[in-house]
């Protein structure tokens, strides 16, 4: 119902809007206007044909559908799908029957039209008419059917109640929403059908109609020479994971020689793990494949699991993602899923912090930091304060943080001297803990710096850690242009009751025009200072 | 190996450039350019970058370091540029640069997003009027059938073994498999027009092409393509006529350039239409499997044509 509702709606918004820009025009088949007089304009043609009404229309269709030559019988059914309803339903469903195949497809595709425009079969008995040409010798009828379950199951899996006379006396009794049986064997052998669309279709649609998948069949499909068939197959492996000729079948597929049902292998092996035990080793076996990204993907789900991987391993894993281009889903959930190595991803993402990629290297220094706990170690980090992206710089400062220690002279040093003001305002932030040597060499360094931010930050610091003579540098401070510096100097007055108050009385006695004054007289009064 | 033999490697690759206007934009399909590439690689002696390059400006320096831009119409909030970006265009063309304008062909009458094309042969509105600014002296023409473009690494419509299934089976429905052979896709052509810079093609523009390039992981096409056929039957010509009828007409140029005239019901696909020639056909919609795989099969193989040919001349 809602995919109908989203479906008309696109449709009715995007004619809308084409009205816009192509305006439609009226049929030409029209009737043209009489003139005043009642009569027709000399200059005017011969009227047009007048359009039938859909009932019409509709009618003399369900007649050529009947009783025409195939050619007409084909057109009829054709044109019937342009009008859903129940009649015209009836009498498509009726053409299903029709002994030439050209008709039979042409009723199967317009009832699947009728469907897609918002009006599917619900009626049972038609539905299951349906549902039974999936027995129909006709391959393109026989993928219709298959394609149109999901549109056809509420009417075919319909419950209800039914009378019936016995010994004379009218009982009620219930129907269940189950398959009529002889039409659950069709559905049975379609699983064998010559057709490969029409395996594929019933292996995606199957559950819709409440047909188990045999296992037996299963193995068959999951040999099948179609790749697709085998790929939908594979999706279907947890309806008997824990099967024995299942688990082997999934151990041959394993070595597959196309990447791709190697890649749903690990997928399945993953999600049938709780079945068997024997999904693990295929797992662990598959660490070994040659190709590195399906290698990648069977670590990481051991390592999911809690498994220890072996160096050569993770080594490939390095270079796999060392040599990705692009944050593919399959990078990005490798990329991730490395941390679930523990102490044996630090050395993958300390690789990938040197990547090309910045969204790789963003990530990479992230989980680098988390992992390692780099936060505490400088040497750990401050290579990525000359990364060239803003990006990866800002993603390793938000990992650090409140989290950083004291920093020595040298390491504050090659902070102050980045060309990046986000790597100097950090510097700043830092020196609310620095080592005082290091304080002493740089503060003034960054008080000065060209950026306001990264003045006021220092400043911000310095009233913090009242260095000395701090009273007089915010004083001085109070007369800087910005307004930013103003009010981090102000407020670091305002800390101290005694000396910093009363510079600050002193500056607005002597600046009372000053854009800070009404602010720090505001202050001022608050704190009962006069 | 060291991140920067790896980085040397890979450096080597072309880069296609991608115009994103709005960075952060959803893109309609992101996983068909990088897709494409990745078969192209495989498939081709070329190596091309799989992570395409992004630029949201035309002035941006790096469009003039890469031979080929790509542009997807849809994916972008309007074709205006600044002076500055119409002459930077202006000049990756003449300096031998290759434009792709994906969805540069879009039929008014399918509106805003109805999630299909239809293959018109004249370029939408907003290139017209955006390549009259560019170029005023120029306008686009229909690529004939037999042009190289067409045939610069595949040739004609895929065949089983292209589609890797089994001998005996049938890619398609037989009329739609006659419409696609006949009409659609003949030879494996499209509905492109193009623009000559110095005796050189070095813009084409089609319907959306990359809605048919996407893999996922496992080699499966996304996302799932429906087909629109023409197809007649006996007496239609009357018949279609006179069916009962309550929607609006659009007309819309054809490859010869005289027009169809579709006739579309409000909430509705197209109906039917009426061609030049007097002739009724009605439009059928089919899905599936051998649909969809049939339509990522030939889109991706023009796909290739189209960048192969850009590379080559």
């Amino acid at each position: 119902m809602k995919q109908r509702f989203s479906h008309s709606l696109v449709f009715f918004a995007g004619t809308t809007l084409c009205l816009f820009g192509q305006a439609p025009s009226e049929d030409p088949l029209a009737p043209t206007s009489l003139s005043a007089n009642g009569r027709q304009d000399g200059n005017v043609s011969a009227p047009k044909p007048i359009r039938s009404s859909q009932a019409e229309t509709v009618r003399k269709a369900g007649e050529d559908l009947r009783f025409g030559e195939e050619g007409a019988r084909v057109g009829a059914a054709k044109l019937l799908g342009k009008y859903p309803g129940s009649l015209s339903s009836m009498m498509l469903v009726g053409a299903l029957d029709d002994q030439s195949a050209l008709v039979r497809r042409a009723s199967m595709v317009s009832l699947a039209e009728q469907a897609n425009n918002g009006y599917p079969l619900y009626d049972k008995s038609l539905v299951e008419k349906v549902f039974s040409k999936l027995g129909d010798p006709d391959v393109e009828v026989r993928r219709e059917v298959t394609a149109m379950i999901p549109r056809i199951v509420s009417g075919l899996m319909r419950g209800g109640m039914e009378v019936v006379e016995i010994n004379g006396q009218k009982v009620y009794r219930s129907v269940p929403a189950n398959l009529r049986p002889d039409l659950h064997q069709l559905a049975i052998r379609a699983f064998s059908d010559e057709d490969a669309i029409v395996r594929q279709n019933l292996l995606k649609y199957h559950q819709y109609i409440r047909v188990a998948l045999p296992a037996s069949t299963l193995v068959s499909l999951l040999g099948d020479p179609d790749q697709r068939v085998q790929l939908e197959a594979l999706g279907r492996v947890y309806s008997n994971a824990s099967q024995r000729p299942v688990v082997e079948k999934i151990k041959e597929l394993s070595s597959h020689p196309e990447k791709g049902i190697r890649l749903k292998v690990v997928d399945v092996a993953r999600d049938s793990n709780r079945y068997h035990p024997a999904y693990r080793g295929i797992l662990r076996a598959m660490t070994k494949d040659a190709d590195p990204e399906v290698t990648s993907m069977a670590a990481v789900e051991l390592a999911r699991f809690g498994e220890r991987i072996a160096g050569d391993v993770i080594e490939r894993i390095k270079q796999y993602l060392l040599a990705a281009r692009g944050m593919s889903s399959q990078v990005t959930t490798i990329l991730y899923a490395v941390s679930a190595m523990g102490k044996d991803g630090v050395q993958v993402y300390r690789a990938l912090t040197e990547h090309s990629s910045s969204k790789m290297r963003s990530i990479a220094w992230q989980r680098y930091l988390s992992l390692s706990s780099g936060w505490q170690t400088p040497e750990a980090w401050l290579p990525g304060m000359s990364d060239r992206d803003k990006g990866v710089r800002d993603a390793i400062l938000m990992s650090l943080r409140g989290r950083v220690k004291s920093l020595k002279t040298e390491e504050l040093g090659e902070l102050v001297g980045s060309p990046y003001a986000d790597v100097r305002i950090f510097a700043g932030q830092t020196l609310l803990t620095a080592d005082q040597e290091a304080f002493d060499q740089y503060g003034f360094d960054l008080l000065i710096d060209e950026d306001t931010v990264v003045r006021s930050t220092t400043l911000r610091a310095m009233g913090v850690r009242r260095v000395t003579g701090w009273v007089r540098i915010m004083s001085r401070s109070l007369l800087d242009e910005d307004y930013v510096i103003q009010r981090v100097a102000m407020d670091a007055l305002l800390t101290d009751r005694h000396e910093g108050v009363k510079a600050l009385k002193e500056y607005v006695a002597r600046n009372p025009q000053a854009r800070i004054s009404a602010l720090a007289r505001a202050e001022l009064d608050r704190l009962g200072v006069r | 190996m060291e991140a920067q033999e790896v980085d040397a490697l890979r450096s080597s690759g072309i880069r296609i450039v991608t115009l994103m206007r709005n960075l952060n934009a959803t893109r309609k399909y992101p996983d068909a350019l990088p897709s494409l590439l990745k078969t192209m690689n495989e498939e081709t002696s070329t190596r091309f970058d799989t992570d395409p390059l992004f630029i949201s400006e035309l002035t941006d320096e790096r469009l003039m370091e890469n031979p080929i831009l790509y542009v997807n119409c849809d994916d972008q909030p309007n074709l205006e540029f600044p002076a500055e970006e119409l002459a930077a265009l202006r000049r990756y063309m003449e300096q031998g640069g290759f434009v792709y304008l994906d969805a540069g062909i879009k039929a008014s009458f399918l509106g805003a997003d109805l999630g299909h094309s239809y293959a018109a042969w004249e370029e939408r509105p907003e290139v017209n009027e955006l390549f009259r600014q560019v170029y005023p002296e120029k306008s686009f023409l229909p690529l004939p059938r037999n042009h190289e473009i067409f045939r610069s690494f595949y040739k004609g419509l895929p065949k089983n073994r292209d589609l890797m299934i089994e001998a005996n089976q049938k890619r398609l429905p037989e009329t739609v498999l006659t419409f696609v052979e006949q009409e659609k896709w003949p030879q494996g052509t499209y509905s492109f027009v193009g623009m000559k810079v110095k005796g050189r093609l070095a813009c084409v523009a089609s319907p959306i092409c990359a809605m048919g390039w996407g893999k996922d992981e496992f080699g499966s096409w996304i996302p799932p393509i429906s087909f629109r056929i023409r197809e007649s039957a006996e007496n239609f010509d009357e018949n279609l006529k006179l069916a009962s009828f309550s929607g609006g007409t659009y007309e819309v140029t054809r490859e010869d350039g005289l027009k169809d005239v579709i006739y579309s019901q409000l909430g509705q696909r197209p109906l039917w239409v009426k061609e030049p020639n007097g002739r009724w056909r009605i439009f059928k919609y089919y899905s599936g499997e051998e649909i969809s795989n049939y339509a990522h099969a030939f889109y991706t193989r023009l796909g290739m044509n189209v960048f192969l040919y850009a590379l080559l001349n």
